[in-house]
């Protein structure tokens, strides 16, 4: 383990691949794929420049190890949040087909089946008119905004989808990932007092209420599974599951975590926060054109996050059981995250949303009592040796 | 305290489990609806089959009509209004134009047509993009595939008949209203022969007067009577009236 003095280390380290702490050593699949591409990209462009100008400076600065490292960082960035985005499209095509199947309709109609839908109406949003209202605090109403989708991105990108497919191998990635995921509803609750609407409030006060109900259950669900994994890291707990899924013992923390995944995403039935039968849009209300479209893409990647998160906890991430690893682990995991996905569009359909005086009340005195039954089960599994 | 709060909010765990009914039921539906297609239909690309005698906009058959005007005067929404065209010889005739823009739809004028000329279409798309556009002439009310059953008919079974032991249903109720003289009133101008539109009015003599010229009154021809109520609008001294059987 390297010493560092000064950060000012870790930034001029000579050569990055020689640093323990780069994410990039090795079976990093998007990293490899983006150091590719560049190569043949950086390696064009400074090719066509010495053709022009012989011997120039340009050329062997873009033909450099460390320029290339550099570049191959800016488009595994790109390919990592276009992946996670393309997921996120698709959960939402799925969502309208789905959930128009339930209701006996046919769901959006426009090109691919309808996938091209997500595409219009994000250009319908970007054509907007940018309207602030003048009453507003400007600065938390854009900051707010600002970090509920920058946070909701950077959860989504956090999510592995393989053993090969990260952008960190941290030891607490779980941790991080969820205490990152729970930061959103401090800033929904926030933009509520800013925007200076009865309905934007009671729709922020809703979204801290709804917080303080499921969160402790949840992490209670986390700690039970990382105490049968004996670590945070999301590749033990994978690992855990190659023989036997955790959903088996632990069906109970499986309902518990599954909806208060649901409510931690802000989904039906938990959405008290944006209850658009009773208050307008709920905290959403006084964000207009794309503004707002950014809020629905970030409510969809933190759905894309919950299913994620149930797939690995307690699916098996990307390992299918008595085969183990398959040749695109990635797809395995994105058919799982999806099949969750699809039971909480058909918890969607069928459920009524629940009052805000319910959701303390299921909270409290349903979940938290059998996410503690749960951790019970599994502190007997780990006494008895299963574990 | 377990106890205690147990009695307060008593927990059956079988009735908790009410929640699985209606997620059970939307999986239900969804499965039937991925095997069998929705109900909805994509309106523009296909289209419900719609019934013969859909009461689309009305039909014309040109050279059926008599031009009687039953229609006008049938028409809840006075959309309908005579007006002179030619003919296929050239000849002056009136015929129905219709204002669609304030066309019911109700299938009166269909109904009421003593001829069977106006017909029900099953034509609904009917947006223009002017106000004139809207006004279909005689000519533009034709319909090319017309068939017997858009002949919209007026089927009754009278009281009367059923309290003569007669309960079959009348084709056409206008079959026995017929116009009748009160022979008094009338002075012989001949107008009710000018405006009938079958000829059914022919004017005879009847005997002279005492100043020896001709007495004329008319004479109605059962047969080709429509009941138009037209003789009956015209008299200038009310000596005509409709003899209704209801």
């Amino acid at each position: 383990m390297v010493q560092y003095s000064s950060i000012l280390d870790w930034i001029n380290f000579s050569d990055p691949n020689a640093n323990p702490f780069t994410p990039f050593l090795s079976d990093n699949l998007p990293y490899d794929i983006c150091y590719g591409l560049w190569e043949i990209i950086g390696g064009a462009l400074a090719w066509l420049i010495n053709l022009l100008f012989p011997d120039n400076v340009v050329s062997a600065w873009l033909l450099d190890e460390r320029t290339m490292v550099m570049f191959a960082l800016v488009l595994f960035m790109l390919v990592i949040f276009i992946v996670a985005f393309v997921v996120v499209l698709l959960n939402l095509w799925m969502e309208r087909k789905v959930l128009g199947r339930l209701m006996d309709r046919r769901g959006t109609m426009i090109g691919m089946k309808g996938f091209l839908q997500c595409v219009a109406d994000g250009l319908k949003t970007f054509m907007k008119e940018n309207t602030i209202p003048s009453k507003v605090d400007k600065m938390t109403y854009m900051w707010c905004v600002s970090l509920i989708v920058g946070l909701s991105c950077f959860v989504a990108c956090m999510v592995p989808l393989s053993d090969r497919w990260y952008v960190v191998n941290y030891d607490t990635g779980l941790l991080i990932i969820m205490a990152f995921y729970a930061l959103a509803p401090f800033f929904i609750l926030v933009s509520g007092w800013a925007q200076n609407n009865k309905y934007s409030l009671i729709g922020g006060l809703r979204a801290a209420e709804l917080m303080i109900s499921y969160e402790v259950p949840m992490l209670i669900i986390i700690a039970t599974v990382s105490l049968l994994a004996g670590s945070f890291n999301i590749n033990d707990i994978v690992n855990l599951q190659s023989e036997i899924w955790l959903i088996i013992p632990m069906c109970l923390g499986f309902i518990v975590f599954f909806f208060c995944a649901i409510a931690e995403c802000e989904r039906p039935p938990f959405d008290i926060a944006e209850a658009e039968t009773e208050l307008v849009e709920g905290w959403q209300t006084e964000y207009a054109g794309m503004k707002w479209g950014l809020i629905m893409l970030a409510d969809y990647l933190r759905g894309s996050v919950s299913c994620g998160m149930v797939a690995i906890m307690f699916l098996g991430g990307w390992t299918i059981p008595f085969i183990g690893g398959t040749a695109l682990p990635e797809i395995v995991f994105l058919i799982k995250a999806w099949f969750v996905f699809f039971l909480m569009i058909l918890v969607r359909g069928a459920i009524a949303r629940v009052r805000p005086d319910q959701i303390l009340n299921i909270g409290w005195k349903v979940f938290m009592p059998l996410a503690v039954f749960n951790l019970a089960i599994a502190v007997m599994l780990k006494v008895g040796g299963f574990y | 305290m377990a106890m205690k709060y147990l009695d307060k909010y008593p927990k059956n765990l079988a009735k908790s489990l009410w929640i699985m009914k209606p997620v059970w039921t939307a999986f239900k539906l969804f499965c039937k609806t991925v095997v069998h297609r929705p109900v909805t239909v994509l309106y523009p690309y296909e289209k419900e089959w719609i019934p013969e005698n859909y009461r689309g906009r009305p039909g014309l058959r040109f050279d059926k009509c008599v031009g009687c005007g039953m229609c006008v005067r049938m028409c809840v929404t006075q959309a309908i209004k005579l007006i002179e065209v030619d003919d296929d010889n050239g000849n002056k005739v009136m015929r129905p134009q219709i204002n669609i823009g304030r066309c019911a739809f109700c299938g009166y004028c269909a109904e009421y047509c003593p001829v069977d000329a106006m017909t029900v279409t099953p034509e609904y798309e009917l947006a223009e993009y002017t106000r004139y556009d809207l006004l279909y002439g005689p000519r533009r009310l034709h319909y090319e595939n017309t068939t017997p059953g858009m002949e919209v008919k007026l089927e009754v079974t009278l009281p009367s008949d059923i309290a003569n032991g007669n309960p079959e249903r009348r084709v056409h109720i206008f079959d026995v209203d017929k116009p009748e003289l009160t022979d008094s009133k009338c002075i012989g101008c001949k107008k009710c022969s000018k405006v009938c539109p079958v000829n059914a009015v022919t004017m005879v003599e009847k005997g002279t007067n005492d100043k020896g010229k001709p007495i004329i009154r008319p004479e109605f021809d059962n047969a080709k009577c429509i009941s138009c109520k037209n003789c009956v609008d015209a008299c200038p001294k009310d000596a005509l009236q409709i003899k209704e059987v209801l």
